[in-house]
């Protein structure tokens, strides 16, 4: 595989992962609130 | 009646990520990659998820939940409550419980496929089977079209098929909390668990040939993802990431309108509408670009790889992936962890283009879940024999073309113009917003209002001109086919006038109650 080949997969998957972590991290982090309030 | 409602938030995105995660992710993605400049693909592919795919599910999930505060679960009540001057627009909305069933007509026939390959692969009873030439003798002698050494008729596949619609109504029967979302929320977790062992299992196979040591999988992932730049220049590189994204997000068909109608009107959406993309993107581009073309290149080289993704998203799955995993260790058990991935990519799928119908009949007929599945069960079960009987003439092609094609493009193109031009984009915004736990870039304002209907448009227009001409003149079929074409063409008008019917029908039903009170 070329350097360029590399580099899309590699962007790629942190693009996506990244997405990922983030939406679920405030999915979860909301439903501990939600929980936790009053 | 009360309406049913998601049991949790998790539920109701892994439903989401559920219907939009089909075969598709794993067959057609790394396809489409690999024909239209390979890692530069990619560049178009995020293009069209920001201008058309999110957007898009940020509508869905907005329309859904407003349309289910005013007691509707499917679009034409939905679009009506958007557009209530016009007396003609919950007919439009008929095609979102029209394009689903068409879909589950056929999907649940090839889902049995995938049920029945599972099986076969535990028991070796393709192991005999070397070369492309005999698997794809044994995949027509299941599928009927042909009788062979394999298979002398159809009755293992009506086995197969019987069981699996036997699960999806199962499914259904049990629920929004306690069937849909249940399947969904266990699920997800084993197909990507599945996921994951076929990756590392594919990326440990190295070069599975000495005397051939181009043939290996880094090589096959750079088959996949070194960039053709020139690709780029081209409008069917865009045409096809566009076309990906839009069918692999499971838009415009009217099953996020549903699955969103059983939030609460504060629940959120836009987060839970990224989170649900974020997931099946995850299915699609990491798992999906990871497992066939790097596999089948390993095993058959550059030429046989171009060959082999030329005959299309089936061959791939059923033809080249059973013969490479039978040579990988443990090809028994790989079989069967691809089958059993695909098949739950497909169950998730088939129960959400189901709901929009059962939700209909509930809804506008106060029927009960019992009832309405039942109604769904019979009529359905009748009409999957169209696909199951006369699959080699060219009946599954033309199902596909209505109701997995024009009728989405058509459908996204529609909604969206409502949303953002009929219902007007301050009202939309500010629903868009309610209870949302993130706050969406404004630019977004801009992008729903005149960037996503004019990309839809012009996918639709160029759609039109390169395929739906030649289909709708029915150029590509065959003369002995013709017939078998024509009568699932009458089907299908038979089928949108009923439901048609049945709006008009509901409409006075309603109008005569709101006279009595």
């Amino acid at each position: 595989m070329r350097l360029g080949g590399w580099i899309f997969l590699g962007a790629s998957w942190f693009v996506i992962l990244a997405l990922t972590a983030y939406s679920m991290y405030r999915v979860l982090r909301t439903k501990e609130q939600d929980e936790s309030a009053p | 009646m009360a309406r049913e409602r998601w049991g949790s938030r998790l539920g109701i995105i892994m439903a989401v990520a559920g219907s939009a995660i089909g075969l598709g992710n794993f067959l057609r993605f790394p396809v489409q990659a690999a024909q239209n400049g390979g890692g530069a693909f990619m560049i178009p592919y995020f293009v069209a998820l920001l201008l058309v795919g999110l957007p898009l599910m940020w509508i869905e999930w907005t329309i859904g939940r407003f349309g289910g505060g005013f007691g509707h679960s499917t679009a034409p009540g939905m679009f009506h409550t958007l557009w209530n001057k016009n007396r003609f627009i919950k007919y439009f909305g008929v095609i979102g419980i029209f394009g689903p069933i068409v879909i589950f007509i056929y999907y649940v026939y090839v889902e049995s496929w995938l049920l029945g390959y599972g099986y076969f692969a535990v028991t070796g009873r393709y192991n005999s089977c070397t070369t492309q030439e005999s698997m794809k003798a044994f995949l027509q002698g299941y599928q009927g079209v042909a009788s062979n050494q394999y298979f002398s008729g159809l009755g293992t596949a009506y086995v197969f098929f019987l069981l699996t619609f036997a699960v999806n109504l199962l499914v259904l029967y049990a629920g929004i909390r306690r069937g849909i979302e249940l399947v969904c929320k266990y699920g997800l977790p084993v197909l990507f668990v599945l996921g994951i062992v076929l990756m590392v299992h594919v990326f440990s196979l190295g070069t599975p040939d000495p005397a051939a040591p181009e043939n290996n999988i880094v090589n096959g992932l750079g088959y996949l993802w070194n960039p053709k730049w020139s690709a780029l220049l081209s409008a069917k590189t865009w045409l096809a990431a566009a076309g990906q994204i839009f069918f692999t997000l499971s838009v415009g068909i009217g099953v996020i309108l549903t699955y969103a109608s059983y939030l609460t009107p504060k629940d959120d959406v836009a987060l839970s509408g990224l989170t649900a993309a974020a997931w099946n993107e995850l299915a699609e581009v990491i798992v999906g670009g990871s497992v066939i073309i790097p596999a089948a290149f390993a095993f058959f080289g550059a030429a046989g790889t171009t060959e082999i993704a030329r005959g299309g998203a089936f061959n791939l799955g059923f033809v080249t992936m059973p013969l490479v995993l039978q040579q990988m260790p443990w090809g028994h058990l790989m079989g069967f962890a691809w089958f059993v991935l695909l098949f739950i990519a497909g169950v998730t799928s088939s129960i959400s283009l189901a709901q929009p119908a059962i939700a209909f009949l509930e809804d506008e007929f106060d029927l009960s879940r019992r009832e309405a599945t039942a109604i769904f069960g019979l009529n359905t079960f009748v009409l999957c024999h169209a696909a199951i009987f006369f699959l080699g003439s060219g009946v599954v092609d033309e199902l596909d073309f209505w109701g997995g094609t024009f009728c989405l493009v058509l459908f996204a193109t529609v909604e969206t113009v409502l949303f953002a031009w009929v219902f007007g984009m301050e009202n939309a915004w500010t629903e868009l917003h309610v209870g949302s736990d993130i706050t969406i870039p404004r630019i977004y304002r801009f992008i729903i209002k005149y960037v996503t209907p004019a990309f839809l448009l012009l996918i639709l227009g160029f759609w039109l001109v390169q395929e739906g001409v030649p289909v709708f003149l029915m150029e590509k079929v065959a003369p002995e086919n013709t017939r078998y074409v024509l009568g699932t063409r009458i089907m299908l008008v038979a089928l949108f006038a009923n439901l048609a019917a049945l709006v008009w029908f509901a409409w006075r039903r309603r109008r005569a109650k709101e006279a009595a009170a």
